[in-house]
């Protein structure tokens, strides 16, 4: 488990991460979103004790043999192969029997034994997390291990991340919100350095957006919307350019038992109604707006 | 893959290794020939410089060792300063820095095999160097005094040491090579100055770097040089221990 207390790193006046409380279950993947220049680089390394923190403090139960760490972009000396790459950090962390099984599992046995200096980008990232899987690790570190890959490259990432799910803590970093939806079992939100949000995503996706109904009418009826307003449990109606109206609403009970009374009896002819399905990615914005 | 394996292959694929002997052994043959055939270049180059006629004594088994230590002391350091910088600035390449930092303990584990197997390639390349000057000095004007050829390559060997240790300092601080490098050759350039100020420059390692000279010439004992040999042999481990507690502090 990894559990920070107040975690705060300064640089002079400026709070790169702000008293952050971050608790990540064992065997969980982990997601930590937030816009660039959030802290999110900052608190993985604070983890990794690569930088140390201003203040409070940070509990990993893994030894630092069963840490591996995975960057954003990761590079190696251009004058090894893949499979001396991943050698060196079996020499390193243990794992010399499992070289061939993560080169394999990266897709990169064919290419193992060529330079790494002719490696493109997704091989290099498909290296790094090679090099990081060798020792087994019981905690993963990942820096935005996806961003700058293509989708193929995003996928066979991001299986290995789920794949990863109950044999170790995953916890990683990134602004694609649909990558951290599909494959994470709680997330955190940061901004400006600060933990805006942690817990499971069903939780996020629920309790941190507005919920929200969609209304589609028949363009000939009665509009419903001055019926609506008058309703306590509508927050607001918004008319969407596509002819939808959006119905935000204090709870989605109130809302299953009452919104079609009320445009049956303000005579509108209704098309389709179903809540709203809200995506991380709204949850997000909503949070760091 | 261990991490001595790991220098070796650093040193071999990049050529640096090459690049190294390539120039001491270079040096170790174009000195002493310059060092004999100095009279006839000047001679073909026209013998006279405005009307003043330049005469140079007999060439000698000191000039051509000499030649050598020079160029040794100058080119062959410049470069075993750029190859030590290359191999002991681990954060150079910030996401290299991060592969070793995260999966070792303590740096000493990195950075001691990176300091050992560089200072060794430079020591080695050093010694066919003067073993090449000394052979051809043999040949060309005659055999230098041994005793001091050995123990004026002991020394500078002991001097090639000492600059890599204070180019791992230095490389533990500095967040680039070519940093690594330009601090590196200043520190280097500044203990010179400082051997010409009285008795304090015999207690720097200075004095070493041009020992390979100052011995076949027959103008100092070894005696002469034992401050300077407790100094270095002191500062060697002092540098590493710093260097490696600098790295370790550093942020990343």
């Amino acid at each position: 488990m990894i559990q920070t207390t107040g975690l705060t790193k300064r640089y002079g006046e400026k709070v790169a991460v702000d008293a952050v409380d971050l608790v990540v279950e064992d065997g969980s993947v982990h997601g930590l979103v937030g816009r660039n220049g959030a802290g999110k680089t900052t608190l993985l390394r604070m983890l990794a004790g690569l930088r140390t923190p201003t203040s409070g403090s940070v509990s990993i139960e893994s030894r630092r043999e069963e840490l591996a760490v995975l960057p954003d972009t990761p590079r190696f000396d251009p004058w090894l192969t893949g499979r001396e790459v991943v050698e060196l950090a079996a020499s390193l962390v243990g794992g010399a029997d499992r070289i061939n099984e993560v080169l394999g599992g990266a897709g990169l046995s064919d290419a193992g034994d060529r330079r790494v200096g002719g490696y493109s980008r997704g091989m290099l990232q498909r290296l790094g997390i090679a090099a990081a899987l060798v020792g087994s690790p019981r905690l993963l570190l990942a820096d935005e291990p996806a961003s700058a890959l293509d989708p193929q490259g995003r996928r066979e990432v991001l299986d290995v991340i789920g794949r990863m799910r109950g044999e170790a803590t995953v916890l990683f970093s990134s602004h694609i919100l649909a990558d951290v939806q599909e494959v994470c079992d709680s997330v955190s939100i940061m901004e400006e350095g600060r933990l805006l949000f942690q817990g499971s995503i069903r939780d996020l996706l629920i309790g941190s957006a507005t919920p929200r109904y969609l209304v589609r009418i028949r363009p000939d009826s009665p509009d419903p919307r001055p019926a609506l307003m008058e309703q306590s449990w509508v927050s607001g109606v918004e008319a969407r350019s596509d002819g939808v109206l959006g119905v935000s609403v204090r709870s989605l009970e109130d809302a299953e038992l009452h919104l079609a009374g009320v445009l049956a009896s303000a005579g509108s002819g209704v098309i389709s109604l179903g809540p709203e399905a809200v995506t991380l990615e709204q949850a997000f914005l909503e949070l760091t707006s | 893959m261990s991490l001595w394996r790991l220098e070796w292959l650093r040193l071999t694929r990049t050529r640096r290794l090459v690049a190294l002997v390539g120039v001491y052994l270079f040096f170790g043959l174009l000195g002493p020939l310059s060092a004999r055939y100095l009279g006839e270049i000047l001679d073909l180059a026209g013998g006279e410089l405005e009307g003043a006629v330049i005469e140079l004594p007999p060439p000698t088994p000191v000039d051509g060792m000499a030649q050598f230590a020079s160029n040794a002391v100058q080119i062959g350091t410049l470069v075993a300063v750029v190859v030590a910088a290359g191999a002991l600035s681990i954060d150079a390449i910030p996401e290299m820095g991060v592969f070793v930092r995260t999966r070792t303990r303590g740096l000493g584990r990195v950075l001691l095999p990176r300091y050992a197997v560089t200072a060794l390639a430079a020591i080695v390349a050093y010694v066919v160097g003067t073993g090449a000057a000394w052979y051809e000095t043999w040949v060309l004007i005659g055999p230098p005094d041994a005793a001091g050829v050995l123990w004026g390559a002991v020394f500078g060997a002991l001097y090639l040491a000492f600059a890599v240790a204070v180019v791992a300092l230095v490389a533990a601080r500095a967040s680039s090579v070519l940093g690594s490098v330009l601090i590196s050759l200043i520190v280097l350039l500044v203990l010179p100055i400082l051997s010409v100020v009285g008795s304090v420059g015999r207690w720097t390692p200075a004095p070493l770097s041009v020992a390979l000279a100052e011995l076949p010439a027959g103008g100092y004992e070894l005696a002469d040089y034992a401050a300077a040999v407790g100094a270095t042999l002191v500062a060697i481990p002092a540098l590493l221990w710093m260097a490696v507690r600098l790295a370790e502090r550093r942020e990343r």
